[in-house]
């Protein structure tokens, strides 16, 4: 009894020293690699900044507009100059006619069209309704937000302007007047990202996707790149022993969650920091979340690695996921519009949950309850992704030792030989 | 000249058999861009969002605000799908995802509009997405509008106000919205636009650098530059050629799905879609052979490609304007052919402008094609000498 526990004992320790090795032999390969850490460390450094300086200016701020002015009235006038005031808008050219502005904006020296009825001045004085038109163009949502904004506020200041002053006529008094234009008040609440930074829809994304694809994409490398350096073309080396599975697979995620633990510190922590991101979340919610996230992506890159026959393969045949991935995650089109099948194949990538989970912990201050969903779903990953990568790397450890029995079996000239072709 | 053309050919016979050779050329060239097509046409087709879930708290339980709970209802972009009893519960669901905004109606709503004490009324939405937090402003901003000029209206017709006076009264200056040259109001449709040629310039960069790198890395560059005489014009017309078809295929598969499926509005004949779809492949290809001559080596031009290719997202401004970025990302922006592209699709495809307006981005697209000129000796050296090969340490 006492022997068993003694060899139990031992192999344990061994285990751990190989996995240890394992570990560091991975680290050793990862840092002699100069596209693997260009990858892993130039790209989350520098693509966070690239992005938090393209968006700088985060919203879209004095839009320039043409104003076709058909009233020429200094109730026109008055309403061109609060469009002026406006922070989305800024009236470019106020005395043309349409086919003109129509001109300025083929040539995109404005962006919108408002046109000011004929009868603006006369509709108002007659207790008429007028229409103040408003052409804007899809092409850049934000600009088409700008537009529709800015005219929608002044319309409704203007028109609350008149309709107090006609009451102010009837003989009410200017508070009676002010309770029948407007019976209650609204107020507009936007949750996460208040000012609507455009920095802020995106990055928090950017930065969870770039942890995600860059660990795939690196991890599929590596593969590649053991696949060319050895003989037979083998993911695991034919001449060391004691490569089990277990140790394999848990000796290189400890390698690659070392790193992105550390950038995390970064991408998640500095970076939101300096540039201003909702940063509600505090340091046990986001590691509550962040865990499973780079367990799963990393056990999702050690079972994809092993289809990579070459060093380019990952990047070649991976790379592009990254576009649809981001459309994937629901940011962009509402999920409540998603179709069941792609909902499901959103569930396969890691990177859905987390940047879902992310920008409600971040931006929304949602809690660890409030993000189970996203949270269960990523360990569910995790364990199923860590079941793959096993069963992968088990393959390729039995492909391997069958492969070094059966040259055991055979004379030293041949093996020469079939190295040679090999070579 | 005859000799040029049998040469070419002769290149080309042998890319399209060395394409055939491996799956990873039938994956990037074929597969993988006509997957990326079926998804976003798939993803987007529905054109607008509906129906987005959002949820009422009604503190009031009166007549009034029973009446807006219902009105709150019907418009298309947005459902009522809870209605919850306090706002922290509202919040907590907010904060869950389950819904987008909620409309919070307070305790004596009815009494308070009654006694003239303007209440307030108070609507929360999840902003931390674009689209669906300006979506989600604008419908509940409209609901509340109309909500107040129905009690606006009861209490003028308590006045004895005579009804078509009140309708101009309630609101005076009404804003029609119209869109300039398109009359779809689809979103869906000026994001599948954009986003398909980016994912077709991402596989368009990584192939052209791989089918030329891959030359260099296994030392096949010789017989390449054998096949077409030592001409480095030949070799790369050659390998380059069967790229071109194949991917103006598939661009103007894309094309078809846009304009036929979707129904993008198309203001051009198809001559010049066929023309710039072209133009855009081309470009593209010079940009991979430009990237291959810089950095001989594959895996770091493959790198180069990768960065390119994934900053073009940002950098062509459909996302968020160029204009409205810092003046160096303006500059920058510049040298991405799918911005030029893109003016080319907003102004001459989708709007129907004449000519003149879209010549200079044509003008920038032809530029691209000049771009390889800039590395031809380096890549030919790089061919003939082989100097950029890793040194691989076989165990």
């Amino acid at each position: 009894m006492k022997n068993t526990k003694i060899t139990l004992g031992s192999q344990v320790r061994e285990g751990i020293s190989n996995t240890l090795r394992i570990c560091m032999r991975e680290f050793q390969l990862i840092f002699k690699d100069v596209g693997v850490m260009i990858l892993v460390f130039a790209v989350p450094l520098i693509y966070p900044m690239l992005y938090s300086f393209i968006y700088y200016p985060e919203v879209v701020r004095d839009l320039p507009i043409a104003v076709v002015d058909l009233s020429k009235s200094s109730a026109s006038r008055q309403y061109i100059r609060d469009l002026d005031a406006t922070p989305d808008v800024k009236v470019a050219n106020s005395s043309i006619s349409m086919a003109e502005a129509v001109n300025m904006f083929k040539k995109r020296q404005v962006r919108g069209i408002v046109q000011i009825p004929e009868t603006f001045t006369s509709d108002i004085a007659l207790g008429r309704q007028t229409t103040v038109s408003v052409y804007a163009d899809m092409e850049f949502f934000l600009y088409y937000k700008a537009i529709v904004t800015a005219s929608s506020f002044v319309s409704l200041e203007t028109g609350k302007h008149i309709q107090i002053n006609n009451l102010l006529d009837k003989g009410l008094t200017e508070r009676q007047a002010e309770i029948t234009a407007e019976p209650f008040r609204m107020v507009d609440n936007a949750m996460a990202n208040r000012a609507g930074g455009f920095a802020s829809y995106g990055i928090p994304a950017a930065l969870i996707l770039i942890i995600q694809q860059t660990l795939i994409i690196a991890i599929g490398i590596m593969a590649g790149t053991a696949r060319e350096r050895h003989i037979f073309g083998t993911l695991v080396p034919l001449d060391r022993k004691r490569m089990g599975t277990l140790r394999l697979v848990i000796g290189k995620t400890a390698a690659y969650f070392t790193i992105y633990a550390l950038l995390c510190v970064y991408m998640l922590g500095m970076i939101p920091e300096w540039f201003g991101y909702g940063q509600d979340a505090s340091l046990t919610e986001l590691t509550a979340l962040i865990t499973p996230f780079i367990l799963s992506s990393i056990f999702m890159g050690l079972t994809l690695s092993v289809i990579f026959k070459n060093r380019e393969s990952s990047m070649m045949l991976y790379l592009f996921t990254s576009i649809p991935l981001l459309f994937l995650s629901g940011i962009i089109w509402p999920l409540s519009n998603f179709s069941p099948v792609w909902l499901a194949v959103r569930e396969i990538f890691p990177s859905s949950n987390a940047i879902f989970g992310y920008i409600k912990m971040n931006s929304l201050g949602a809690t660890i309850f409030e993000t189970r969903k996203e949270i269960m779903s990523l360990w569910i990953q995790t364990g199923v992704y860590f079941l793959t990568a096993c069963f992968a790397y088990g393959y390729q450890v039995n492909y391997t030792a069958h492969l070094r029995s059966e040259l055991a079996s055979h004379p030293y000239r041949e093996i020469r030989k079939r190295i040679a072709e090999e070579m | 000249m005859k000799s040029i053309i049998k040469s070419i050919r002769q290149v080309a016979i042998r890319e399209v058999n060395r394409m055939t050779s491996r799956g990873l050329y039938i994956l990037v060239v074929l597969v993988l861009p006509i997957l990326s097509i079926l998804f976003f046409a798939s993803l987007f087709k529905e054109g607008v969002p509906t129906k987005m879930p959002i949820a009422i708290v009604d503190l009031d339980q009166t007549a009034i605000s029973r009446r807006a709970a219902r009105n709150i209802d019907v418009t298309p972009l947005s459902m009522v799908t809870e209605y919850l009893q306090s706002e922290n519960e509202a919040m907590s669901e907010l904060r869950s995802g389950n819904i987008y905004g909620f409309v919070v109606i307070p305790k004596n709503l009815q009494a308070d509009i009654l006694a003239s004490r303007q209440p307030v009324v108070s609507y929360y939405y999840q902003n931390g997405f674009l689209i669906a937090g300006g979506l989600m402003q604008n419908d509940l901003t409209l609901i509340l509008h109309t909500l107040s000029g129905g009690i606006n209206k009861m209490k003028r017709e308590t006045m004895g106000q005579p009804e078509d006076y009140i309708m101009a009264q309630v609101q005076p200056v009404q804003v029609s919205t119209h869109q300039l040259f398109n009359p779809t109001a689809n979103y869906a449709v000026y994001i599948a636009t954009i986003v398909l040629p980016i994912m077709l310039q991402l596989f368009i960069l990584l192939i052209t650098v791989y089918s030329i790198g891959i030359e260099i890395k296994e030392k096949t560059s010789h017989e390449w530059l054998h096949y077409s005489n030592k001409s480095i014009y030949v070799a790369l017309s050659g390998k380059l050629l069967p790229y071109t078809v194949i991917f103006f295929v598939v661009m103007m598969f894309q094309n078809f799905v846009l304009y036929k499926i979707l129904q993008v509005p198309m203001h051009t004949s198809i001559g010049w879609l066929m023309f710039v779809s072209l133009l855009y492949v081309l470009a593209y290809q010079a940009i991979g052979v430009f990237c291959i001559g810089l950095l001989p080596m594959m895996r770091h031009s493959l790198n180069l490609a990768a960065f390119y290719g994934i900053l073009a997202l940002t950098l062509c401004g459909f996302s968020f304007p160029i204009e409205s970025m810092p003046a160096v990302f303006q500059y920058w922006a510049s040298g991405f052919p799918v911005r030029h592209f893109m003016h080319i699709f907003q102004s001459q495809i989708l709007a129907g402008f004449e000519l003149r307006y879209s010549m200079i981005s044509y003008l920038y697209l032809m530029l691209f094609l000049f771009v390889p000129f800039t590395i031809l000796n380096r890549l030919k050296s790089a061919l003939i000498y082989q100097n950029f090969i890793e040194i691989v340490h076989k165990h």
